[in-house]
């Protein structure tokens, strides 16, 4: 069997793992009322600050920069569930297989950025036509895309992340939280990245949120596709290499855990 | 008192030895960072106490609630729980105790984000009535714990709402008037809005900072008297669950 299909079984193994995960956690109902209900919540939450600012235009550029910031919310749960390996003291098992840990968690909580992608499409296209932010039938399959892209390529930051804190779990919420928060901050979302000092601006190019947003808010002002494709391809780069990135965090963490035994059973 | 008092010196050890329990020390600066940069970026230096408030109401929020749902499950997870309920000490004054902890832990996050916009954005809230403005944060803090603890209760009755803790957060921000003020919310939201303690807090620490107070011990009156309530439910729902669970020996299996 080829490395390649070796590690595609290992995604869809470990996928299936997350499917179930995300069966044991939510029914429909608590989906919808509960998690996606809180993060339209979170998106009225920084709309009306917009409306509250009597700007109609800040209003929309909120609206559409914290819909698009749910499925980042959602994505960087890949860092507290990959922290529940440990708690569940399978850590140690999966350290000494043969699978690269990279692909067991890269399957592991890809439950995230899919529920994470229908909630923000649910927000864009939602919740968005109550704060005039309206999108035309052929917007929409862009927007879907660009939503998975963003999802997908924050998780892999998230999944760097994740590998640090495989080491010190106590720490996994804050590490989520700080992580989706300074995104919150820098990439766009509230307020332009051109706001901040360059240097805050360069490692705002780093994150995919930044293109990926830039691209979301290229298609509602109907910028061209040349454009839009352009942001896109910038964000596929840096989603590649935080994957690359959180691959060899991974790999250090597992030779280290090999040779030192140092994954424990517990918290 | 001094069983409270334990109480609340073993939440406050504990919060050291996981730092999870008080996240919020990290992300209300973060938060501060977000709220104050929209009114700047919008040049609305009156938008300036809402986004150094609502960042501390936030914490304390969310920290109260983190806690209301894990501490009477993780007390069962560890195998305690028995052996406090089985103590003379009344467990509703334990978890009271407890939550009035992480409620002050989470007063630190003022003096975080007023730092975060004085050294980001060279902002500087000043605080027109210091009295008013303290008592608020004190009361404010009171509530919570009274807040939580009946919520505590009711994560202990229906374990599947544990899922639902989360939500609880933004559209009690919404409704709390944290960033836009309840006189701004739709005319129909107001009565809801006003049954939150923290739609009085939000509006007393505003009128607090840039002044005048006005009527502020109607509003103080407001957030005792829900925190009041919370606390006296809490309690006799927790008393309620202890004993249907002392007859029906499931107190493990709740």
């Amino acid at each position: 069997m080829s490395a390649l299909t070796s590690s595609f079984h290992v995604v869809r193994y470990s996928a299936a793992n997350a499917v179930a995960d995300f069966r044991a956690t939510y029914t429909w109902r608590s989906w919808t009322f509960g998690w996606l209900g809180r993060m339209l919540a979170q998106v009225t939450f920084f709309a009306t600050m917009g409306l509250a600012l009597h700007s109609s235009a800040s209003a929309h550029y909120l609206v559409v920069g914290n819909s698009v910031m749910t499925c980042v919310v959602e994505a960087m749960t890949v860092v507290t569930s990959s922290a529940w390996e440990r708690r569940q003291g399978t850590l140690p098992l999966l350290a000494a297989s043969p699978a690269r840990l990279i692909w067991v968690f890269f399957g592991r909580s890809l439950q995230w950025p899919v529920s994470g992608t229908v909630t923000s499409l649910v927000a864009l296209l939602g919740l968005g036509p109550l704060f005039g932010v309206t999108w035309s039938p052929g917007q929409v399959p862009v927007l879907v895309g660009l939503v998975l892209l963003t999802a997908v390529s924050t998780y892999c930051v998230g999944l760097f992340l994740a590998a640090f804190v495989l080491s010190a779990s106590n720490a996994r919420n804050i590490v989520s939280n700080v992580g989706y928060l300074v995104m919150m901050a820098i990439c766009g979302v509230q307020v332009p990245v051109s706001f901040w000092p360059d240097w805050v601006g360069v490692v705002a190019q780093s994150l995919p949120l930044t293109h990926t947003l830039a691209a979301v808010r290229g298609v509602a002002a109907h910028a061209g596709a040349g454009d839009i494709a352009l942001r896109a391809g910038w964000a596929v780069l840096a989603g590649a290499c935080w994957l690359g990135a959180a691959a060899v965090a991974f790999t250090r963490l597992q030779i280290h855990a090999r040779r030192n035994g140092h994954f424990s059973f517990a918290e | 008192m001094r069983v409270f008092t334990a109480a609340f010196r073993f939440q406050l050890a504990l919060a050291r030895r996981k730092p999870d329990t008080v996240h919020v020390l990290v992300t209300a600066p973060l938060f501060t960072l977000v709220f104050v940069s929209i009114g700047v970026h919008a040049h609305r230096p009156d938008f300036t106490a809402s986004a150094v408030l609502a960042p501390v109401l936030m914490s304390l929020w969310s920290l109260a609630l983190l806690t209301a749902g894990d501490l009477i499950s993780q007390d069962r997870n560890r195998g305690t729980l028995e052996a406090i309920v089985a103590t003379p000490a009344r467990f509703a004054t334990v978890v009271l105790g407890r939550l009035t902890a992480v409620a002050s832990v989470a007063l630190v996050c003022f003096a975080e984000s007023w730092l975060v916009a004085w050294s980001c954005f060279g902002v500087v809230l000043t605080i027109a009535h210091p009295l008013v403005f303290v008592s608020c944060l004190v009361c404010s803090s009171l509530a919570m714990a009274g807040t939580a603890s009946l919520l505590s209760a009711a994560f202990v009755l229906m374990p599947s709402a544990r899922v639902l803790q989360n939500t609880l957060t933004y559209p009690f921000y919404l409704l709390g008037g944290l960033l836009v003020p309840v006189a701004e919310l739709p005319g129909w939201l107001r009565p809801l809005s006003r049954l939150v303690f923290l739609s009085w807090s939000s509006d007393l620490l505003r009128a607090s900072v840039s002044g005048p107070a006005g009527h502020w011990w109607t509003a103080l009156a407001a957030i005792v008297g829900l925190g009041v309530a919370g606390a006296v439910s809490g309690a006799l729902l927790i008393g309620a669950i202890l004993r249907r669970v002392r007859r029906t020996g499931t107190l493990a299996l709740t």
